[in-house]
């Protein structure tokens, strides 16, 4: 069984973001970064079932878009217990809409036929939930967003899936698909050091995304820019022993 | 030429979030109709011309069948803009939609400018400005964004939608209910919700004892129950339980889009949180600026006396 | 030149730092009040490899490198600086000297067992008339057949009441001074060797620190490290790579003061400002910064020099006295900037502030750093 997984390096969202020249994304250079949130529960998906039907049997592959620093996130899914790697330099990704990322791994991916593809249902930093339905589409195979269960039984796969209020659907479908991974999906691992070592040793394939970029964006983000503080909430600052009083008070007319 | 809204049900209710479909469209004067796989017995309150799949008939949600039905009905009528919520079914079907009608496609929309959508980016700290650059453009938008109160006796055109549709390889097996035991925080008339700024799980206990002694009930917002320090039934928010007590006390909430929706229609609310630029600062009322878990104790010390 | 850690180090590093975050930092206060790092904390540590971070993986170990063993150590201690040590001493202080100067034999016998945590490793150097000057050490051995027999006593040892294994460092005759000393691998797990105490202290609470009583223990022939009258040279080369580590738990102590400080500042208000407003705050922060900076620097060089198989014994003594003076004064800074709240308990700073003192007096005092360091500038 052959499986993809494919994840982002966002940034750390407790960063101050500060605007690059012309105003359409924001300057990378001073910030953190860290895998994205949804895509380490997509790569603890396939790792726990590469454990469970036998790692000789799955080969699990990684891959991931932009500048040289996103290997850092690679090697992590690789340490994680990730086989492979497949690591597309870009360091225009950020400009790139949801679509056309997909198409630059429909293009890179689409002669590999895997059977399972995981991803995250968003990106911490764009909160986009397209990258992975698009990939399905563009692939021709079934799509499941949103899942918090996963069951794998003899090529068919039973998901649940998030709806709001805390109600789920699970549903069955045979393989290949495609499945974006929602908080709460498992409990990722960390991964150990002598794994972190045998990772280094790990494969990653790398290629420039000019192989693969065919198409132009379909959207366009224009310029960012601070949201008014639509503040209403009154500030209450001091020292707690001052604070507490007039709070109880507030409390107190309230009830 | 009108846009076309996607209404969404649940259990053969029409879903009340979908009414801020109607409330985008009327907040930037577009002409709408509406189409939804749902049944007849509880239309949503619009005049405008609604297009109605049976629910009967195509079952329950299938992202394969649901996008056959909106692709011919947009191909039909040749809508140029399509908008759904940014609700679990509206992020499933919109990219399938715009993938198969060759459209534009802007998600979390949250307002419009000039030729612009404005979505949120970087967990709300900075807003997007966003041109598509097809002519077809589908969205899906921010839900509580955008609100609409129905005039409940109103009724319009219904149009029974029928096709003739594939079958979809992904099979429904059944709903899962919320396992909710026993906690109805919907009925509360006092919540103390906790989240991440409340550092570790030992410190949950304070928040209830803050709760116990306001006679109210202990909420959170996800990454606590998603932790496993609180159980699921005590969520606040979009995928938790919708509330409105007369009194909300967020400690440590930042305020996601996901938490406000579900506790912005609060009589009043205290946020107690260390960022003065978090966003539940926006619809609280009061934002206490200091560490929740100090708060908390002070308050309950005095409380008490 | 390059002055950018690789991705596979930052990649560690954000490893390293969630789990000291999201895990160790609940119960860094309970190690400190409970007198011992909490079981669940070692069962974790052993898990994910911090026991032989740079320890070949024929061993056992991760195989990693110095600068990873940096990190580690590093992280660790922003949150919880005794299990930071408790890392450095076991791997630094046990582990390498058995890497070193051990027999294919010792290696593959012990540091299988101590690069997975199986045992906790420490060493048997300090005694009550020997501190810095090793060679007035006392506990004494005699050569029998097939054994060793050993009397003495041994205080101050971290990592020493968990009775792992340890490198232990008895004379042959003290009249003989540095010439008669060896250093023997043992057993603590053993009726001859009793713990007396372990001591109450000021501060990396968590940690075990053990005066022992060794009474006729015998140590096979096998377990000698090195030759006979080896342990000075021994002693001097452990305590050199020990350096690096100690530099790093100090500098790991002061970031984690130093990210408290700020946080407090920025929420802090007086006469309606933020501390941070205020430019004697903002200039202890400048301060601040600058030395963690700069030790930063230095520790990540020697650790580089390491890695690329150049000698730093310079630049080690040089981290380890730099660095734990940068905790010392960091700490004291954070505490004040944190006023009366930081002198209570609730806030982490005032231990911090405990935990930073010994980083300037064990594995050789700052004046002990600063006799090696003019020395090598004097003696060539």
């Amino acid at each position: 069984m052959k499986i993809l997984v494919s994840i982002k390096q966002v940034p750390d969202l407790e960063s101050r973001f500060k605007l690059n020249e012309k105003g359409n994304w924001v300057v990378e250079s001073d910030l953190a970064f860290r895998l994205n949130e949804y895509d380490e529960y997509a790569i603890e998906e396939a790792v726990r079932l590469k454990e469970k039907i036998g790692t000789d049997d799955v080969d699990i592959t990684v891959l991931s878009i932009g500048p040289e620093r996103v290997k850092e996130v690679i090697k992590k899914a690789l340490a994680m217990g990730i086989d492979r790697g497949i690591y597309i330099k870009d360091n225009e990704a950020f400009s790139k809409d949801p679509f056309r990322i997909a198409t630059i791994i429909h293009e890179c991916v689409k002669d590999h036929g895997y059977d399972i593809i995981f991803t995250g249902m968003q990106s911490n930093d764009r909160s986009s939930c397209q990258v992975g339905v698009f990939l399905g589409e563009l692939l021709g195979i079934s799509t499941i967003t949103t899942i918090i269960g996963f069951e794998y039984n003899n090529n068919v796969v039973t998901v649940k899936r998030e709806l709001e209020g805390g109600k789920k659907m699970v549903l069955k479908c045979r393989l290949p698909l495609l499945l974006t991974c929602q908080l709460g999906l498992n409990t990722p691992r960390y991964p150990t050091l002598p794994n972190i070592m045998k990772a280094k040793k790990k494969e990653i394939k790398e290629y420039d995304v000019n192989d693969f970029d065919k198409i132009t964006n379909n959207i366009t983000i224009t310029k960012l820019n601070y949201p008014e503080k639509k503040s209403k909430a009154e500030f209450l600052e001091g020292s707690v022993s001052d604070i507490a009083p007039k709070l109880v008070k507030i409390i107190k007319s309230k009830i | 030429m009108s846009v076309l809204l996607i209404g969404e049900y649940r259990e053969n209710k029409f879903f009340e979030s979908a009414y801020d479909l109607v409330g985008y469209a009327k907040k930037y004067n577009k002409t709408f109709e509406m189409f939804a796989v749902g049944n007849k017995g509880e239309t949503p309150n619009i005049k405008e011309k609604l297009y109605l799949a049976d629910s009967n008939k195509y079952n329950e949600y299938n992202p394969v069948v649901h996008k056959e039905l909106i692709t011919a009905l947009v191909n039909k009528n040749n809508y140029n803009e399509i908008v759904f919520l940014h609700s679990s079914y509206g992020w499933d079907l919109a990219p399938r939609l715009a993938y198969d009608i060759g459209a534009s496609l802007i998600t979390g929309v949250i307002d419009i400018a000039g030729e612009e959508f404005i979505k949120p980016v970087m967990n709300g700290k900075l807003n997007a400005h966003i041109k598509p650059d097809k002519e077809k453009l589908v969205l899906t938008i921010q839900s509580g964004t955008f609100s609409y109160e129905p005039d409940r006796k109103e009724t319009g055109e219904i149009v029974d939608y029928d096709l003739a549709v594939t079958k979809s390889p992904i099979e429904f097996i059944s709903y899962e209910e919320a396992a909710t035991l026993g906690v109805d925080l919907s009925k509360a008339d006092i919540i103390v919700s906790v989240g991440r700024g409340i550092g570790k799980k030992e410190n949950i206990k304070n928040a209830e004892e803050l709760a116990k002694y306001l006679k109210g009930e202990l909420g959170a917002s996800r990454p606590i129950v998603d932790a496993g320090w609180l159980d699921y039934s005590r969520q606040v928010g979009l995928t938790g339980q919708t509330v409105s007590p007369k009194l909300y006390i967020a400690c440590g909430i930042s305020g996601s889009i996901q938490h406000l929706a579900g506790m912005k229609k609060s009589n009043y609310i205290i946020a107690i949180n260390t960022d003065k630029d978090a966003p539940i600062a926006e619809i609280a009322d009061i934002l206490v600026v200091a560490d929740a878990n100090e708060v908390i104790k002070e308050l309950t010390k005095l409380i008490n006396q | 030149m390059d002055f950018e850690l690789t991705e596979d180090h930052k990649m560690l590093q954000g490893v390293v730092r969630d789990f000291a975050k999201n895990e160790l930092s609940k119960y860094s206060k309970l190690n400190d009040q409970q007198h011992k790092i909490a079981d669940e904390i070692i069962i974790r540590l052993k898990e994910l490899g911090f026991f032989g971070v740079y320890l070949p993986e024929e061993y056992g170990g991760a195989g990693l490198d110095i600068m990873s063993y940096i990190i580690v150590i590093e992280e660790l201690s922003k949150f919880c600086s005794a299990t930071g040590v408790l890392i450095s001493a076991h791997t630094s202080l046990c582990c390498d000297p058995i890497y070193q100067f051990g027999s294919e034999q010792q290696k593959s016998k012990y540091l299988s067992m101590l690069a997975t945590g199986e045992k906790i490793g420490c060493i048997l150097l300090t005694e009550p008339d020997a501190g810095s000057d090793v060679a007035a050490i006392s506990t004494e051995y005699i050569v029998k057949d097939d054994y060793y027999l050993i009397n003495g006593s041994k205080i101050f040892i971290t990592n020493g009441g968990y009775k792992g294994i340890g490198i232990l460092f008895a004379t042959k005759d003290k009249a003989l001074r540095h010439k008669g000393l060896s250093a023997f691998i043992v057993d603590l797990n053993s009726d001859s060797v009793e713990i007396i105490k372990n001591e109450d202290k000021m501060g990396i609470r968590g940690t075990f620190t053990t005066a022992f009583a060794i009474n006729n223990l015998k140590v096979p022939k096998e377990n000698l490290l090195g030759k006979e009258g080896d342990g000075f040279k021994i002693a001097m080369a452990t305590l050199n790579g020990g350096r690096i580590g100690i530099a790093a738990q100090a500098l790991g102590i002061a970031e984690g003061a130093f990210d408290k400080a700020k946080e407090y500042a920025k929420i802090r208000k007086q006469f309606g400002k933020s501390l941070s407003e205020f430019q004697a705050i903002q200039f202890k922060f400048a301060d601040m910064a600058t030395k963690i900076e700069t030790a930063k620097l230095i520790t990540y060089k020697a650790g580089w020099l390491k890695d690329n198989g150049k000698t730093n014994a310079m630049e080690s003594a040089m981290c380890k006295l730099y660095a734990s003076n940068t905790a010392m004064f960091v700490t004291n800074e954070a505490l004040q900037i944190h006023g009366g709240y930081g002198y209570i308990c609730d806030y982490e700073i005032e231990r911090m502030f405990r935990d930073a003192k010994i980083t300037e007096i064990y594995e050789g005092t700052s004046e002990i750093q600063k006799i090696v360091i003019s020395n090598m500038l004097f003696k060539g």
